[in-house]
């Protein structure tokens, strides 16, 4: 069989050959929406299996079919304090059949991944940056990476930003963290669209964070987004607006992802295979193609 | 605060960034410093308020009830934001209600002061209203997106509801 | 140096092929067209029929010659060799341990295309990049590559849809061919492409053509040249990514009935989706992709909707695609100029004139 070329991805299977996971834990995070740990059952291939911020893999349960579900935990290198770098965490909102009967399933049970795929988070390039990540819902999960990265080798960057929002507070991903996160050098600020009675927080989209963010040196500041593509866009306009360049924003767009190989065309959007050549894109080589949304 | 750093503060703030000289400092002396701490009413729904504000510092709620559902908070203000801008716009009624979620510091103009400068210096005038009317447009496009409830419901019910 | 080879040693020719544990497929006539399916025979190929194709139409007409290949292409392209409509990707078992999951063993038989036009050429070319140009490779598309052999054949004649030339992919067979005809009055012309084609031949009772040969041949191809319809390929990724909302896409759209026969009979398409099939026991699942169109409403399914909602979307989709960027995609053109999309489609959209009046429109 005829490999990928790319590093940490699974030994010798070809691109459509699945590796056997087994479910080993489920924590309910917010209403529809939970994580799940997977650890690869094969010694092999848990060994070589290593990711990047940013990417996702292919969930498969046979009988159902195959998800593209972003990798929501720490990489090897950033995993801390005695976690278990074996497991691949998993953020998913139960939204159709296959995840629906991931949700279903019982810790100890077995399923299948292929992966890891797409381009990730440019961390190589934020070194000594102020980083602003800006999550809106689920879009905070492929983005949680990043902060463990970044708390990992907190000296290598400058200031580390979440801007989350939520369509209400208990919708707030991985609210519990925030304070840990808080005390270990992440400033954070939460919005809400809108509010429950004890919420004494933001309401309002997430761009009117943007606006009102107290920036140290437009310059030496990116931004990293992921969620609806509306508040992705009008985010990176509130950004633009605030002087960040268009090539020190990126963002994480989804469309169907089926093969994730580049090869059957679900994912195209204009000149992109979001596959392939993302779902991490630098604003602008992406900024003309959303401006139509049926494109 | 003297006016040298009133002059400042309008150069920092968001909303006044871009006044040339001369308007921000016919801007400047309009306004007046107020503090508010958390918890502070700064002005309730309905009222008559003859104020209009730029929040400095801190987080202001706004807030709109209804009879029988209770008080919603439909947007909170932050630092360059306009507060009240009914008081030079609409009838002078507030069409919401403002406190403060944290302490706040607020710059405070007349409004009615505001409005007869504006009826007799053009300039001003012109360069006032540009800001108001880009302060409201963004608050528009940001209440449309908040409207068009991006995130979706994952509740159970709706989830449901979808279902069937 | 080219040799040629009498119309009476053609079948040596599917002789020598299948000898070499080959399956020759080549052009047969079924059902009132010119399809690809297995020959064995030189009378299994449709000597002395020619095609007249316009926008909406395909007949087929009876030539006063006995012509071997006097006709162009058909509703079929060789790449359902290639990238076959079904597939099975992958089994999943459920065993006692948990999930076993196998790649179906794939050994599929070595082919022989006999009548590949140099379009045909240049769609195969077209695919090696899409299937195995990149970082991840399709080892069904591979395999059957792998065992490949091309017998090219130089058109003679262009139909009315044809468009190779402005496309730059023909009406001259140039390169990735095994053996290429150039069919003559008593014989072919042929030129070796490859040592295994330089093989074959060997085999054959060809001789050195004469120079009037050559003169006859070159003659011959040029009658193909004569073509009728264009595309400005030098312009036309720039120009359709420029007008995105031009009211064409609108005016088409209302013609488009979304039925996807551009797609199935275009040599290059190659969007497809997975299936997962289960058997009666429910514990034996297979994988199973098969050709899948973006005209296809649930192509662009996502996320609780559709994106491409409309026929205007989706025909937009299709054209860029093609047109332009495949180009940012794989770095050629999707279009070879074939013409099949203009034939086929029922009601006779003709993507050269789409792209005309968007070219007149544009500032």
């Amino acid at each position: 069989m005829i490999s990928p070329r790319t590093a940490g991805a699974m030994p010798a299977a070809g691109p459509w050959l699945p590796q056997s996971a087994v479910l080993e834990s489920v924590t309910p995070e917010t209403p529809g929406v939970a994580t799940y740990c997977l650890r690869l059952t094969s010694g092999d291939c848990l060994a070589k299996y290593s990711f990047d911020p940013g990417q996702f893999n292919m969930l498969y349960v046979p009988g159902y079919g195959e998800a593209a579900i972003s990798l929501s935990g720490p990489t090897r290198r950033a995993a801390q304090g005695g976690a278990d770098t074996e497991l691949l965490v998993h953020t998913i909102r139960e939204v159709g059949s296959v995840t629906g009967a991931i949700a279903r399933m019982t810790v100890g049970q077995k399923l299948a991944l292929r992966g890891p795929f797409g381009k990730p988070w440019p961390l190589a390039e934020l070194t000594g940056v102020d980083v602003v990540l800006v999550a809106g819902g689920i879009g905070l999960a492929p983005l949680r990476p990043v902060i463990y990265e970044i708390l990992s080798q907190r000296d290598r960057f400058g200031r580390c930003v979440l801007l989350v929002g939520a369509r209400s507070p208990e919708n707030l991903l991985y609210a519990p963290e925030y304070s840990a996160w808080r005390s270990a050098g992440v400033e954070i600020h939460t919005t809400v669209d809108r509010p429950a009675a004890f919420w004494k927080g933001n309401v309002g989209v997430v761009p009117l964070l943007i606006d009102r963010l107290r920036l140290r040196d437009a310059g030496r500041t990116a931004f990293l987004m992921c969620g609806p593509e509306v508040m992705m866009r009008f985010s990176a306009a509130g950004a633009l607006a605030r002087g960040i360049g268009r090539e020190r924003i990126w963002l994480s767009l989804e469309r169907h992802m089926q093969c994730a190989v580049g090869l059957c065309g679900h994912c195209q959007l204009g000149t992109e295979l979001l596959c392939r050549d993302g779902p991490v894109f630098r604003f602008d080589r992406v900024e003309p193609l959303l401006q139509i949304h049926d494109l | 605060m003297d006016t040298n750093e009133l002059k400042e503060l309008l150069r920092e703030l968001r909303f006044s960034a871009e006044l040339t000289d001369a308007t921000a400092a016919k801007l400047v002396a309009l306004v007046a410093v107020r503090h508010y701490l958390a918890g502070a009413v700064i002005f309730a729904e309905g009222a008559e308020n003859p104020w209009v504000y730029l929040v400095v510092e801190g987080e202001v709620a706004l807030e709109m009830c209804i009879p029988a559902r209770g008080c919603t908070r439909i947007l909170t203000l932050g630092a360059g934001d306009l507060l009240a801008w009914s008081s030079l716009l609409g009838n002078g009624r507030m069409t919401a209600g403002a406190h403060a979620l944290t302490d706040v510091r607020l710059l405070a103009a007349p409004a009615k002061l505001l409005k007869d400068l504006c009826a007799s210096d053009q300039h001003f005038a012109a360069e006032f209203y540009r800001e108001v009317a880009r302060a409201l447009s963004n608050r528009l496009v940001a209440t449309r997106l908040q409207l068009l409830d991006l995130y979706g419901d994952t509740s159970a019910a709706a989830m449901t509801a979808l279902a069937h | 140096m080219e040799s040629f080879l009498a119309h009476s040693d053609l079948q040596r020719l599917i002789d020598a092929l299948a000898g070499r544990g080959y399956m020759v497929m080549g052009p047969t006539l079924q059902q009132e067209a010119i399809v690809y399916d297995r020959v064995t025979r030189i009378e299994d190929l449709p000597r002395g029929w020619t095609d007249d194709q316009q926008p909406g139409k395909y007949r087929l007409r009876r030539r006063d010659d006995e012509e071997f290949f006097g006709f162009v292409v058909g509703p079929h392209s060789w790449k359902r060799f290639l990238f076959p409509p079904l597939t099975t990707l992958l089994t999943s078992r459920q065993t006692e341990e948990g999930w076993e999951f196998e790649t179906p063993p794939d050994d599929p038989p070595p082919l022989a295309l006999l009548g590949v036009r140099a379009c045909e050429l240049a769609a195969i070319a077209v695919q090696d990049r899409v299937f195995m140009g990149g970082e991840y490779v399709d080892p069904t598309y591979a395999e059957r590559r792998r065992k490949l052999f091309l017998v090219a054949v130089n058109c003679t004649q262009a139909a009315s849809t044809c468009f190779c030339v402005s496309m730059n992919t023909g009406p001259r067979c140039r390169q990735g061919f095994d053996l290429a005809l150039t069919e003559l009055d008593d014989g072919f012309l042929v030129e070796i492409g490859s040592d295994a084609g330089k093989e074959l031949l060997a085999a054959l009772p060809s001789r050195a053509a004469t120079a009037a040969e050559l003169e006859e041949a070159e003659a011959h191809r040029q009658r193909a040249r004569v073509q009728s319809r264009s595309i400005p390929s030098d312009e036309v990724h720039d120009l359709l990514l420029a007008n995105l909302q031009h009211p064409r896409w609108s005016e088409v759209a209302e013609r488009c009935l979304s039925c996807a026969n551009c797609t199935l009979v275009c040599p290059t398409c190659f969007c497809s989706s997975v299936q997962e099939v289960s058997d009666l026991t429910g514990e034996n699942f297979e994988r199973r992709r098969q050709w899948d169109s973006c005209f296809n409403l649930d192509f662009s399914y996502f996320s609780g909707g559709h994106v491409r909602q409309q026929t205007r979307a989706r025909y937009r989709q299709w054209l860029t695609h093609k047109l332009a960027t495949w180009i940012d995609q794989f770095g050629t053109s999707g279009c070879v100029g074939c013409g099949r999309c203009i034939t086929w489609c029922p009601v006779g959209i003709d993507l050269t004139e789409e792209v005309a009046a968007m070219r007149e429109g544009a500032p």
